[in-house]
């Protein structure tokens, strides 16, 4: 009896730190943009009290952003994973085992300079000086890259694929290569050996880095500003947008709920599917 | 800033050659005068060319050691700025803006640090109803001379009897565009919209600026530059809705675009114009014959600027005259000071870009001070960049 | 599948190549290569606000960190016995925690904080004597501390949570069996265990934190963070001082890098 009350005590020592935090930088500001979403935006900008759905009623004229950021967030996790999983796999089954850190730490490296410098820098290699300059001297002219959607998907994949990279590289390289050569013995080609020993068994590694960058993309702000020439507007940039330029607070915070609302769906969803249950989910996150 | 782009590059036109050296003659005279007076030319030279070698603690006067300036792109010599850190110690932070809206933002919002910045006409009202700024002690800005001042452009400066900004620069909003790309150049915003989904599809800029870009499309459409009607603002809403898909880009900051030849029009301030045209002759600065925008710039100093010091001594040191032909010679904005005119080579008065021919003028109206806060202005140009 | 491999090496690595031969650019402009110069070097070094921000960057950023691996482990521990709803609750705020975007926690914090502002400094104002200056709340380095602990501090718990899971329950109670203090057997058998995951939180945490640019943005009030200073050189056409200081922080974290490796290899041979 004692013991467990000392237990239960402790545990809640052990708790306030974090309970604190997710009570007055979670819960409590979450509280406050709900509220403010029913409200409206006084004559100068900001917020004034008041209970109306008008915001929310609003929020067709972003529908634009709202499509934008479900086309590109999933198609732009799906080119990071075709170009991320046959590095993976050259990684952690081709490789020798010397170069292997080696080769994965480079993979990182790039990370370490701020991900607006390496934005920046795909500016100047698509825009007009850059790899355009290079076509015309092969004949191809007037073509234009800046800006435009394929401009967004590099600086996508550009920027997430090492999140990509690592977890399959972790799923890979837990596989028993013992399982391989069984398969090629049993006289599997490599392709079926591919997809009925190797694919399955990486597939919570798929999982994890698509998921990572999933999460990341629906609230991208970056690389639609700067590759996308202020044309493209994520959901982020919509709502940068709201809160820097037209002063909109309330519809902001309805935008914001709004998006909050989606990733939870739509994340609890993909983990029901991919990994199912409880269990898989402190196990995606990882 | 940071953008004088006449550092490296060789002047082409050769009337510029002689005003350009016109100008420099002016910035010896500068220094000579800063040798004299003991400041020390080899303060500067040293400073500009070594600046690791310059100890902070040996410059660091009364002033402090910092200063944060909110301004727009390309609208100060970089000269001018370290000079003023080598003569008083006080390093600058620049951060440049697109449009008054987004400092108000800024603002709104509070704690910015800043110590000055640069609002438009219309917004300097709108700063003193909502206690933003504050009201400025004139005695401690000597080079500011009232008399000096075209009224025409300095007036915002005074609200209620009390002056609040001193004025900076004044100039036109129009249209730059490509002679190269675009032979028929536009005349009008109604041309620059049907170039744009036309002939120029894919190489249009328009600014990420309520004001400017939605002004376009207002007067295209034969309407006032400043409406806040709402069925005005729908049809020019629909207007940048229909042309969006043959925009290069929603920027404010259209110098890069334009140069890298990515660009063949955009709407465009007219200093900005002259900087381009000077670096690159096929860059042609025209106004709209439907409408426009004319304007005028100021210095502020927000409510609770914390060197407020320094930020005196800086707009008191941009103000000098010799100064504001420096940054004039960067940027080419017109300052309505006389005494600065007169410092100008003669053939200044007649540049076009500059000074635009009366019968153009006329048609340009300043900013209105409603259309900085208009709910219907905000959201058209957020539907506009998120369609 | 090699050739493959070195293409992508190739994609990953000519940005970098980029950034840091722009950095040894002579002229104005970052993209308008002018000749070999390290002027823009001194330049970043000598300017206040460059190395300011840097400071303001690694002060926040060892902050969120250390704050997030000593709650977040504290956390994992106390959870790892925990059922019940209290259980699903603190699972649902940590996920929720992970899954909503950067934008919305520095919008949040934004709207809630200077409301809270709003309404704490006039009371502050009012308990003050006359004459005195009151103090006054506003956005600033606990803002953004805060704001990034909240997202690193669940990453944290999860991180040793998974590690909890994978740990060597028999050495814990044969630690119990034989009368160790609890204090003891967490000290001398589940720290050594749990440690490299809560090594690896707090560096996902200083990586997370220094690089964040979108919740500083909204939150830092006056502190300029090394992002936000990049962003605003952006804005204003960038010089090749940008890539001076991508290039340093590059170089910087290298050498880190190589210096850990060389010491866990020098330990481990001492073993």
């Amino acid at each position: 009896m004692t013991d467990n009350k000392k237990g239960s005590w402790l545990t809640v020592a052990l708790l306030t730190p974090t309970s604190m935090w997710f009570l007055f930088m979670l819960v409590m500001p979450m509280i406050v943009v709900v509220i403010f979403s029913f409200g409206e935006r006084s004559a100068v900008g900001g917020y004034v009290a008041s209970f109306t759905f008008d915001q929310y009623a609003n929020l067709p004229a972003r529908l634009k952003a709202f499509t934008n950021t479900l086309t590109f967030a999933p198609i732009g996790t799906f080119l990071s994973l075709i170009i991320a999983y046959p590095l993976a796999y050259y990684l952690a089954v081709k490789v020798d085992r010397r170069w292997r850190l080696l080769l994965l730490v480079l993979v990182i490296v790039p990370f370490w300079t701020s991900l607006l410098i390496r934005t920046y820098a795909w500016i100047f290699i698509l825009g007009g000086r850059g790899i355009p300059t290079l076509l015309e001297f092969i004949g191809l002219e007037g073509i234009r890259m800046i800006n435009t959607p394929f401009a967004v998907y590099v600086g996508i994949v550009y920027g997430y694929l090492p999140l990509m990279v690592f977890p399959i590289y972790v799923s890979l390289e837990k596989l028993d290569k013992n399982l391989l050569e069984a398969s090629n013995d049993l006289g599997g080609t490599p392709w079926r050996t591919f997809m009925q020993v190797t694919l399955p068994l990486s597939m919570p590694g798929v999982a994890t880095g698509c998921m990572l960058v999933f999460i990341l993309l629906m609230g991208e702000f970056l690389i639609p500003a700067f590759l996308g020439g202020g044309k493209i507007f994520f959901l982020g940039n919509a709502l940068v947008d709201l809160f820097v330029q037209s002063r909109n607070w309330p519809f902001g915070s309805a935008l914001a709920v709004t998006l909050v609302i989606i990733m939870v769906v739509t994340v609890s969803l993909y983990m029901r599917l991919t990994l199912g249950g409880k269990n898989g989910r402190d196990q995606s996150l990882m | 800033m940071s953008k004088s782009y006449k550092d490296n590059m060789p002047i082409t036109a050769k009337k510029f050659m002689e005003e350009f050296r016109r100008y420099e003659k002016g910035s010896v005279s500068r220094r000579h005068f800063m040798g004299v007076t003991g400041l020390g030319t080899a303060a500067a030279v040293l400073g500009s060319a070594m600046p690791s070698m310059m100890p902070k603690s040996a410059k660091a006067g009364s002033l402090g050691d910092r200063l944060i300036f909110s301004t727009w792109p390309n609208y100060h010599n970089p000269v001018n700025v370290e000079n003023f850190t080598n003569d008083t110690g006080v390093n600058i932070q620049i951060n440049a803006f697109g449009s008054n809206e987004e400092m108000l933002a800024k603002l709104q919002a509070g704690a910015t640090g800043w110590d000055v910045f640069v609002p438009t006409n219309y917004t300097i009202s709108n700063y003193v109803d909502l206690d933003l700024i504050q009201e400025l002690d004139l005695s401690r800005i000597p080079n500011h001379d009232p008399s000096s001042q075209n009224p025409m452009f300095a007036d915002p400066a005074t609200v209620n009897g009390k002056v609040y900004a001193v004025l900076k620069n004044w100039g036109t909003t129009g249209i730059v565009y490509n002679s190269k790309n675009l032979k028929n150049g536009p005349t009008s915003w109604k041309d620059f919209f049907d170039l744009t989904m036309g002939e120029g599809s894919g190489h249009t800029i328009v600014h990420d600026y309520q004001l400017t870009t939605i002004g376009a499309a207002l007067c295209a459409n034969g309407h006032s530059f400043n409406s806040v009607d709402a069925g005005e603002l729908e049809m020019a809403e629909k207007l940048l809705i229909e042309s969006k898909p043959h925009l290069f880009a929603i920027t404010s900051d259209y110098q890069p675009g334009m140069r890298s030849g990515d660009a063949w029009m955009s709407i465009c301030w007219n200093g900005d114009g002259l900087q381009l045209n000077k670096d690159l002759p096929e860059m042609k600065y025209t106004l709209a014959s439907d409408g426009g925008e004319i304007w005028s710039d100021f210095y502020c100093i927000p409510k609770d600027a914390p060197h407020v010091d320094a930020a005196y001594a800086f707009i008191n040191y941009l103000l000098d005259p010799k100064v504001q032909v420096l940054e004039f010679e960067s940027h080419g904005y017109a300052t309505g000071d006389t005494r600065v005119e007169a410092l100008l080579p003669a053939e200044t008065a007649d540049n076009e870009i500059l000074f635009p021919a009366a019968k153009l003028m006329n048609g340009l109206e300043f900013g209105a001070a409603n259309t900085l806060t208009d709910p219907i202005r905000a959201e058209v140009i957020a539907r506009f960049k998120s369609a | 599948m090699r050739l493959y491999s070195i293409a992508v090496y190739l994609f990953l690595y000519i940005p970098i190549g980029i950034i840091v031969l722009f950095s040894f650019n002579s002229g104005r402009h970052a993209s308008d290569f002018q000749g070999l110069s390290t002027m823009w070097y001194g330049k970043a070094l000598s300017n206040p606000f460059v190395m300011e921000s840097l400071v303001t960057s690694l002060i926040i950023a060892f902050a969120a960190a250390t704050l997030s691996s000593l709650t977040g482990t504290a956390a994992a521990l106390a959870l790892q016995r925990m059922r019940g709803p209290m259980r699903v609750l603190f699972d649902g705020l940590i996920y929720i925690s992970i899954t909503i975007p950067g934008i919305v926690i520095g919008i949040t914090t934004l709207v809630a904080l200077v409301t809270a502002f709003d309404i704490v400094n006039p009371i502050l104002a009012d308990m003050w004597p006359e004459g005195v200056k009151p103090p006054k709340l506003s956005l600033g380095y606990a803002s953004v501390i805060a704001a990034h602990t909240l997202f690193t501090m669940s990453l944290v718990i999860v991180l040793v949570r998974a590690r909890i899971a994978g740990m060597d329950r028999a050495l814990i109670e044969a630690s119990t069996d034989l009368y160790a203090t609890p204090w003891r057997t967490f000290y001398q058998i589940t720290l050594p265990q749990i440690f490299p995951a809560i090594m690896a939180g707090f560096l996902l945490s200083f990586t997370f934190s220094f690089d964040d640019f979108i919740i500083s943005f909204f939150v830092a009030g006056p502190n300029t963070t090394l992002p936000i200073y990049v962003f605003s050189s952006i804005r204003r056409g960038i010089t090749p001082e940008v890539n001076a200081i991508g290039t340093i922080v590059l170089a910087f974290s290298l050498i880190l890098l190589v210096t850990a490796q060389f010491l866990l290899r020098a330990r481990n041979e001492r073993k």
